[in-house]
């Protein structure tokens, strides 16, 4: 079912594991830079998540010379020319984004104008603007979800215009992602299941919509098997480090394999929603995964079905009969979200998150059509079909 | 020594048929934004003046349509009239031929990266589906196939060759009328 041609792109280097943290001053200095700025949110200063990595650069004699800790969740245009400010005021030469999507996405966008010049950031909107390298960037992600430390995108929005501004550019990409497991160990449970099935989804649909190739199927199923090995561990131990690590690494292989094969009718689904009703990414890749998988199957089973082997493990996978076995990756998936359920209420339908009227199915629909990873899904979705999975996901 | 002339020969043959392709692909675009409700209810979200381009990187065959408004289409030979909106670009003419002779969907196109798209991802989907809605319609059924995802269920032979035939009409009377003003 692979593609006969493809493309698959990943220059990011992966630091991961225990002390991975104590290498940015190495890494930093490796690439000519002195004079790193960290941007990052509130809420990771708050936890304490920048002491190891201040303190890792203070023992190695680098000076973090700027600290912008004000993102927030939906980051803007006015924010990434603040950011800005200050890196040019302080002189600064690099970028450490320690964070989330948002923290991660707003460094990028800071990283053009840091590196390109200019105030406003619209001016490098698209694909393809970007022509040359720019400024020495690391990322420390501390969800294990949304694989930006390893995406070639940024979405900022524009409140003038109330848009989100797209970037994209091989350029984007990190120099180095550190992954180290102490950026989520305080993890919230409610945070880390839905970013957790975040990482699974984009794993799952690298691995079954239009764009799939060898390369980007080997990192999706390496991810959906060390998340269906530890997520649950994770849940019953939050301070199980290697656990965290597993979560972390699969994260970082989804969006790996996502960012070169790209997504479908989950995550059109998902943007819709989020916007519509502001609801956090992955708890609405948890939402859809199960039906629109449901709606795909008859052209996804094979997929589908050789995915068992990594939801289950490989006694669960030759106890299926092959032609029941993509019947039994949706069971598997709707028995995670079930327990991740038990644990820390992530809704499994749409009634049960409390914030989507039943009247507003009709525009999430309607703009889901209009997103760009539809293109990318096996089926071809008309408005019906989109409004039936929604009203399957209700309740 | 015959093979070294018949390769620039069916190179040649390829850009003539990618550049065939696009004027009638352009004109029937026209057409059917003038009888189809679902083309016109597709291009009505499209901003008026609205203008669409697909071409062959980097300065090859293009196909340029502008949304007059309410929902009607139009292909302009040649330059576009304003600076475009949308450009959706094969970086080869190669990638072109593969789509245009149908023996690569335009979804698995851009699965395959075949084509970069410039502007509004929305308007792109959208203008996708609008070419997909032209191909079933002008195309018999098994090279349909081909050309789109799933060809759609409802839509019956009659219906079809009535369609067919109006938009082929259509489409000779522009090409007539353009003969004409440049005679």
């Amino acid at each position: 079912m692979n593609n006969d041609y493809y493309e698959f792109f990943c220059p990011v280097k992966v630091i991961a594991g225990k002390a991975a943290l104590e290498h940015i001053p190495y890494e930093v200095r490796g690439l000519a830079a002195k004079r790193p700025m960290i941007i990052t949110d509130k809420g990771v200063r708050g936890a304490g998540l920048l002491e190891p990595i201040i303190s890792a650069c203070e023992e190695s004699d680098l000076e973090i010379v700027a600290i912008y800790d004000d993102v927030p969740p939906d980051s803007s245009t006015a924010v990434v020319r603040d950011i800005v400010g200050v890196y040019r005021q302080e002189k600064c030469d690099s970028i450490i984004a320690v964070g989330g999507g948002s923290a991660i996405d707003t460094a990028k966008a800071v990283n053009i104008l840091a590196s390109e010049g200019g105030d406003d950031i619209r001016a490098y909107v698209g694909a393809g603007v970007i022509k040359k390298a720019l400024k020495p960037f690391f990322v420390v992600p501390t969800t294990a979800g949304t694989g930006s430390e390893v995406t070639s995108v940024a979405v900022i929005a524009d409140h003038e215009k109330s848009v989100k501004l797209p970037f994209s550019s091989s350029f984007l990409l990190p120099n180095a992602a550190i992954i180290d497991p102490r950026m989520t160990l305080t993890l919230p449970p409610h945070v880390t299941a839905a970013t957790a099935m975040d990482a699974m989804t984009h794993a799952v649909e690298a691995f079954t919509c239009m764009g799939k190739n060898p390369l980007s199927d080997a990192y999706a199923t390496s991810a959906i098997t060390k998340i269906s090995a530890s997520l649950r561990i994770v849940m019953k131990d939050p301070k199980n480090a290697d656990a965290r690590l597993e979560l972390a690494q699969a994260s970082t292989m989804a969006g790996i394999a996502f960012s070169n094969s790209m997504v479908g009718l989950v995550h059109a689904l998902g943007h819709a929603t989020g916007s519509i009703c502001h609801l956090p990414h992955g708890l609405c890749m948890n939402l859809f995964l199960p039906y629109v998988l449901e709606y795909n199957l008859e052209s996804i089973r094979e997929p589908l079905g050789e995915l068992l082997l990594y939801l289950e493990g490989p006694d669960a996978f030759a106890a299926t009969p092959l032609s029941r076995r993509p019947e039994a990756s949706i069971s598997a998936i709707r028995r995670l979200r079930d327990d991740l359920y038990k644990h820390c209420k992530l809704p499994r339908t749409i009634k049960e998150t409390g914030k989507i009227k039943e009247h507003e199915l009709e525009k999430i629909a309607t703009n889901a059509l209009d997103d760009g990873s539809i293109m990318f899904n096996r089926r071809e979705v008309s408005l019906e079909d989109a409004r039936a999975v929604l009203k399957r996901a209700w309740a | 020594m015959l093979t070294r002339h018949i390769k620039p020969m069916a190179l040649q043959a390829r850009r003539l048929y990618v550049e065939v392709m696009f004027q009638v692909m352009g004109q029937a675009l026209q057409a059917i934004s003038e009888m189809d409700r679902e083309v016109q209810a597709e291009a009505r979200a499209l901003p008026n003046g609205f203008i669409f381009e697909m071409m062959v990187m980097p300065n090859g065959p293009n196909m340029i349509i502008e949304h007059l408004g309410a929902g009607a289409l139009r292909f302009h030979a040649g330059k576009p009239p304003r600076p475009v909106n949308l450009s959706i670009q094969f970086k080869h003419i190669a990638h072109a031929f593969l789509v245009l002779s149908f023996q690569e969907k335009t979804s698995v196109a851009f699965a395959n990266d075949r084509m970069l798209v410039n502007g509004d991802i929305s308007h792109a989907v959208r203008m996708t589906r609008i070419l997909n809605r032209l191909e079933v319609f002008i195309l018999p059924k098994l090279v349909a196939g081909r050309a789109v995802k799933e060809y759609p269920d409802n839509l019956k032979l009659p219906t079809k060759l009535i369609s067919a035939a109006r938009i082929y009409l259509k489409v000779a009377s522009q090409f007539f009328d353009r003969v004409r003003a440049t005679t």
